[in-house]
């Protein structure tokens, strides 16, 4: 019995731990919104995250994330409720390094390739390069003009939402990957959540769209519906924001206790939003039109 | 449609993202952002540019025509798309070179093209702040031209912004790019605004056309702008969109403006419809 098919709280409370630098995958495509519900729920702290897209408020609001490495965030905690927060209710002064998207891929894809750091013709002459001690300019030693690099992060922990993944967590996901290879393959341990855990020989019979393999993942998790309220391709599209707004006391302790506290997991929560939408609402944002590819030829 | 009848039916909003559309080439590879320029991208691709190809941040290229949405990552976006990828890729295609346009937004723009999406004032006790670079900083490095959108206010055109977070032309002197190890012949091309457009020579914003048939005037252009701007000797009336250019924007990008469905609140919804 292969041990890393797990339940959502098992496969966090093991390898989430407080103080990690945390890389959450799905840059506005198949976010692991039902990860980080629980890596909330289980107050995992100090963390820090790198952010390209997706939806770490949670995390912030909650006074879990002491540092957030980002391309684009909302840094402003007067015009961000979390951030408020985040330092009134639990002392935590969020520290920020800014980078443009790409020099978090660029980190990213340095961690994954194993350097310190990645040269670029970006970033050179931009203030970030003034409060990000992560972004340096260098002589080249090829050319000897001036060149940027960026540093190497590597995640302990990576969390990836996929449409499919075996028992052995070979992993398959398609449509956009934003910053999504790049991250899971330099994070240290790595958490797979799926729609679906499919048979291996599935996997086996379109082996290129494995993004990271079996021996680098620690826990597979099947979570339907694990990216809501965001859109995954072939499977759902953009679903509504479940209890309202997070701007504001009030909303905030609506959807943190409806949405994270107030129920044990991922599913009970979907259960309790048909409530707010409707008995079908996931039904409703479910793809209708599924279009196949035609088929990957394999074989002897 | 005479001049007076088609003044009545366009705004200097739709002006900016019809000027801006009409920069695309039909050859162009073009890197666009949220908001203004991706409704240009689109709008330019329904018309004079069908061949152009559209690259968005999160790594979709589509060389097809497609619905303007909500948002650049959406379902549709993705759907028969020619390539999903990465931002690590797409990046990398600018990087080495091989993007040819860049069409951006931005928090302010100075003089020399120089953008801010960080902050007014001191970084950590700004009095503005705006949520960082995305891929702004990647798309003016690397597009050989990049062009700006967005609304003109004087707030938004200081001579100097307070925080560069996408080096235009630095100071404006020559080889400020060079030295500082961006590749040297990319940078801003051109500014559009909904007051008037900018091109720039030797490194400088220079006014080349102002929306006069929105009943904007020089001196309102002037009044908006945070320094003594260079006028292009050629200063020109901006050529006001044709009726196939606003029949196409209606059809194709204003009808198709819709809120995502995670934004929407109910009061919200009901104010759309």
């Amino acid at each position: 019995m292969d041990g890393k098919v797990m339940n959502m709280k098992e496969a966090v409370s093991r390898n989430v731990k407080p103080g990690d630098l945390l890389f959450i995958s799905g840059a506005q495509h198949g976010t692991p919104s039902a990860a980080v519900a629980e890596i909330v729920r289980q107050k995992i702290n100090h963390l820090t995250v790198i952010s390209v897209l997706n939806n770490t408020m949670p995390l912030i609001g909650e006074g879990l994330v002491d540092k957030v490495l980002t391309g684009y965030s909302m840094t402003d905690e007067r015009r961000s409720y979390p951030l408020q927060r985040a330092r009134e209710r639990f002392n935590v002064k969020v520290e920020f390094r800014e980078y443009s998207h790409f020099g978090i891929a660029l980190a990213l894809f340095a961690g994954y390739t194993g350097v310190p750091f990645l040269p670029t013709k970006g970033h050179v002459g931009s203030d970030m390069m003034k409060y990000n001690e992560n972004i340096q300019s260098i002589n080249c030693p090829f050319t000897g003009g001036q060149i940027g690099v960026i540093r190497a992060v590597v995640p302990d922990v990576g969390v990836l939402h996929v449409q499919r993944c075996d028992a052995e967590g070979n992993a398959q996901k398609w449509g956009t990957l934003g910053v999504d290879f790049e991250g899971i393959n330099a994070s240290k341990r790595v958490i797979i959540t799926t729609e679906k855990i499919v048979d291996s020989s599935v996997i086996q019979r379109d082996p290129n769209r494995t993004i990271i393999p079996g021996f680098r993942v620690n826990a597979v998790v099947e979570q339907p519906f694990g990216a809501y309220p965001g859109h995954l391709v072939g499977c759902y599209n953009d679903g509504p924001m479940s209890f309202g707004g997070m701007q504001g006391e009030e909303g905030w302790e609506n959807y943190i206790n409806n949405e994270i506290y107030g129920v044990k997991d991922w599913n009970e929560y979907l259960e309790k939003l048909k409530g707010v939408h409707g008995d079908d609402f996931l039904e409703k944002i479910k793809i209708k039109k599924p279009m196949l590819s035609e088929p990957i030829i394999t074989g002897m | 449609m005479n001049k007076d009848e088609n003044a009545k039916t366009y705004t200097a909003v739709d002006q900016m993202i019809i000027s801006a559309a009409r920069q695309i080439k039909d050859t162009d590879v073009v890197y666009v952002g949220v908001g203004f320029p991706i409704q240009a991208a689109v709008l330019a691709k329904n018309l004079h540019a069908p061949n152009c190809t559209i690259i968005l941040q999160n790594g979709i290229v589509r060389a097809s025509l497609f619905r303007l949405p909500y948002t650049t990552d959406t379902m549709e976006s993705q759907l028969s798309a020619e390539q999903l990828t990465g931002l690590f890729y797409v990046n990398c295609l600018g990087q080495a070179g091989h993007l040819t346009l860049g069409f951006m937004g931005g928090g302010q723009i100075d003089r020399y093209g120089n953008v801010n999406d960080h902050v007014v004032g001191d970084y950590y006790k700004p009095i503005h702040r705006w949520m960082g670079s995305g891929g702004a900083n990647d798309l003016m490095s690397f597009c050989k031209r990049t062009i700006i959108i967005l609304e003109q206010s004087k707030r938004r055109f200081p001579e100097r912004v307070d925080f560069n977070t996408c080096p235009g032309y630095f100071d404006g002197k020559p080889n400020r790019r060079k030295e500082m190890g961006l590749p040297p012949d990319n940078g801003p091309v051109a500014v559009i605004t909904d007051l008037a457009t900018y091109s720039f020579e030797d490194r400088e914003m220079t006014l080349k056309t102002v929306h006069t048939d929105c009943g904007i005037t020089l001196e309102k252009v002037k009044a908006e702008l945070g320094w003594d701007i260079k006028v292009a000797e050629d200063l020109s009336d901006t050529e006001p969109p044709t009726d196939e250019e606003l029949r196409v924007y209606r059809e194709k990008i204003v009808a198709e403006r819709r809120i995502p469905p995670f934004m929407a609140r109910p009061r919200e919804v009901k104010k759309q419809d």
